[in-house]
């Protein structure tokens, strides 16, 4: 297993080195001029010229390159155009921010969805089903954004049980953090619940029409054992998949997210470097949320060896 | 009730509410289990054997089925008037089933130990350490070799003979007063079939278990059961001691079903399976409508008028042999 996993790590490199060329091209051939944008718009030729060489801009784009990747594999992702800190560091500030939000989004779906996909599969075609069915309809149906938005109307505007934005670093203490991640997680969360729900229940559902179901009721064992153990964790391959999947649309989505609530997390970070045109915050971003689906693509691949003893490694 | 039967099946009626209707799958089928017994049920493909024994059990699908009429006793009980989690406590533990396919009866994600000692551990409710070692005697009991090893593996790394022996094994492994094996053999090439029944009967003196023996296969009832129920079309037509059934079948089907040849079939020949029988001419009736007069007309060569207008019911013969045919006197005589 080992072996195994060593042999996957090492296979990532080649994608990540793919991901690597694609960044840096992709910018470099984007509309705008950097050097034009940071010299401000009254600046003189002279004057943008003056930036470009500082920031080597004008060199050969393959020396530019090459220059970037020996840093890169150092682990120098470069430094801020306009603000001079290493990317690095801007990186790892609003690191926190946004690995709390995704967590804690992903928990509330997780542990919410696979219980009610469950039942669901479990009282088929009754009405606990049917309610989970008509849920999973909707929460997929509803945009994450508008469902932030209702939810802070009722629970930060009206109520005021929660803060309405914001974000609490867990350094100010456990609760004032886990409160300022309930509202966006559950907005966030709805999609992901309704889809990892719906998939529970199909995977279930074909499971609990197997042989060996029947063989486990036939052993007179408790329902809660034959569904969370015998069938569950049959069913567990596709539901796992679906998981994988949530994560990386999460990170896609952050952007979006920490506008709403106001968190300063990555995601606000992409969004104010793509608008000023900071090259090596927006590589290095780009890169870590590569990695980073790369990485999770990794785990899920490597826990359906732990799910089912029938996949060779 | 007399003590000598550890089960009584009486006027069984178990029905699938289909949208094609009402398939009477099992209708009227009675049967008695005596401690320590063998009783062979066979007849051909869908005739209710496998719903027969799933009612026993309770383990029919709630969705689609139900038990619509008579009753099953178990050691004195009414098992229709246990409540769920009553029964649960039987299943596994008093009554044990295994069935046809051990590729498929097996929890692939969970390992042969797994499997055998949580059935130890619900039903003892020893500990589960307790109960590995109950898995490894288990294994040990059902011949497969290095015990300590087999029960950290999973289904896919035994053979089809192995995991026939391990559904033995978890069947087994709380004593059960009943085994019913719901054709334990069928899906196991020649040799194997041999002897995993070999298995069973020696384990049976063993452990006392009586057993209900499902087939499709005279030659697997000649081996081991003492008393046979014929099945038709969810019927019982005729019972016997199994001397008395090869000696002097009396049903037509039943006579059927003792000349009809092995057909050559390819696949089953490269599977080094034992041929499958040769049905009988015609079709088996349609069991989504009433049936008038008896199943078997159709097909049967004895066929008068009132075999198509009124059922025929059970008679005695002679001692322990019962038949349902209007015309054993002439089906008798053209032996
Ligand atoms: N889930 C179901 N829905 C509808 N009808 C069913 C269902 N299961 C079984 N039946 C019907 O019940 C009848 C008896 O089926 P059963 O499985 O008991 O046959 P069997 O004697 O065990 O046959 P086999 O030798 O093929 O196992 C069949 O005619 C079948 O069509
Ligand atoms: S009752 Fe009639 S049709 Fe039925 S088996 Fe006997 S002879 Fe044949
Ligand atoms: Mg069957």
């Amino acid at each position: 297993m080992t072996a195994y996993i060593l042999r996957r790590l090492l296979a990532t490199l080649p994608v990540m080195a793919v991901v690597a060329v694609f960044v840096f091209f992709l910018l470099r051939i984007a509309p705008g001029d950097p050097a034009a944008i940071i010299a401000g718009e009254d600046a003189t030729r002279e004057a943008i010229e003056a930036v470009r060489a500082k920031l080597g801009l004008d060199r050969p784009i393959l020396e530019q390159f090459a220059l970037w990747l020996w840093r890169l594999a150092q682990g120098d992702l470069g430094v801020s155009i306009f603000s001079n800190l290493p990317v690095t560091r801007l990186i790892g500030q609003r690191l926190e921010p946004t690995v709390a939000l995704t967590l804690s989004t992903l928990l509330v779906a997780v542990a919410l969805a696979i219980p009610i996909g469950v039942v669901a599969a479990w009282q088929v075609r009754k009405l606990a089903d049917r309610l989970v069915m008509i849920f999973a309809v909707l929460g997929f149906a509803v945009p994450g954004f508008l469902a932030a938005y209702v939810l802070i109307y009722i629970f930060a505007v009206q109520l005021q049980w929660l803060p309405v934005q914001g974000y609490r670093p867990i350094a100010e203490g456990l609760w004032p953090f886990v409160e300022g991640l309930i509202l966006p997680s559950v907005a966030l969360g709805v999609t992901y619940m309704a889809l990892i729900a719906r998939i529970t229940r199909a995977s279930m559902l074909e499971v609990l029409s197997q042989d060996y179901i029947r063989t486990a009721n036939s052993k007179g064992l408790a329902t809660r054992r034959v569904l969370l153990l015998h069938a569950l964790k049959n069913a567990a391959v596709p539901i796992v998949t679906v998981i994988g999947i949530g994560i990386a649309l999460l990170i896609s989505g952050v952007v979006i997210t920490e506008t709403v609530f106001n968190i300063p997390g990555l995601g606000r970070l992409t969004v104010d470097a793509v608008l000023k045109r900071d090259y090596p915050i927006v590589q290095g971003l780009i890169l870590v949320f590569a990695a980073v689906k790369v990485l999770v693509n990794l785990v899920i691949d490597i826990s359906y060896a732990f799910l089912d003893p029938r996949i060779r490694y | 009730m007399t003590a000598m039967n550890i089960l009584e099946v009486r006027d069984l009626a178990t029905h699938f509410f289909t949208l094609d209707g009402v398939v009477r799958a099992v209708d009227g089928v009675s049967f008695d289990l005596a401690r320590g017994e063998t009783l062979g049920i066979v007849g051909e493909s869908g005739c209710g054997k496998s719903v027969t024994a799933l009612s026993i059990l309770r383990l029919i699908p709630p969705e689609t089925s139900r038990i619509v009429g008579g009753s099953v006793r178990f050691d004195g009980r009414d098992l229709a008037a246990l409540s769920e989690a009553e029964m649960r406590a039987i299943r596994g533990h008093r009554i044990a089933m295994i069935f046809q396919e051990p590729m498929t009866s097996l929890n692939p994600v969970l390992t042969i130990g797994t499997q055998i000692a949580e059935n130890v551990v619900r039903h003892t409710g020893v500990p589960w350490r307790a109960a590995l070692d109950r898995a490894r005697e288990m294994l040990d009991l059902v011949k497969i070799a290095d015990a300590r090893r087999r029960i950290e593996e999973y289904p896919h790394q035994l053979s089809g003979g192995m995991r026939q022996r391990a559904m033995i094994a978890i069947a087994l492994s709380c004593n059960p007063q009943v085994l019913i094996a719901d054709e334990p053999t069928t899906a196991l090439d020649v040799t194997i079939q041999a002897q995993i029944l070999d298995l069973m009967l020696e384990l049976k003196e063993k452990l006392g278990t009586a057993i209900i023996m499902i087939t499709h296969d005279l030659g697997v009832i000649a081996e081991t059961a003492e008393r046979v129920v014929v099945m038709y079309a969810g019927r019982k037509v005729e019972e016997a001691p199994v001397e008395a059934l090869f000696a002097q079948p009396t049903h037509p089907y039943t006579r059927g079903l003792m000349h009809a040849v092995p057909r050559l079939d390819a696949d089953a020949e490269i599977a080094g399976r034992r041929p499958r029988l040769q049905e009988i001419p015609g079709i088996v009736p349609a069991l989504n409508r009433p049936i008038a007069g008896c199943a078997f007309a159709p097909r049967c060569g004895f066929a008068t008028e009132r075999c198509r207008a009124e059922a025929p019911p059970l008679v005695s013969t002679s001692a322990g042999h019962a038949v349902a045919c209007w015309e054993t006197a002439r089906v008798l005589e053209a032996a």
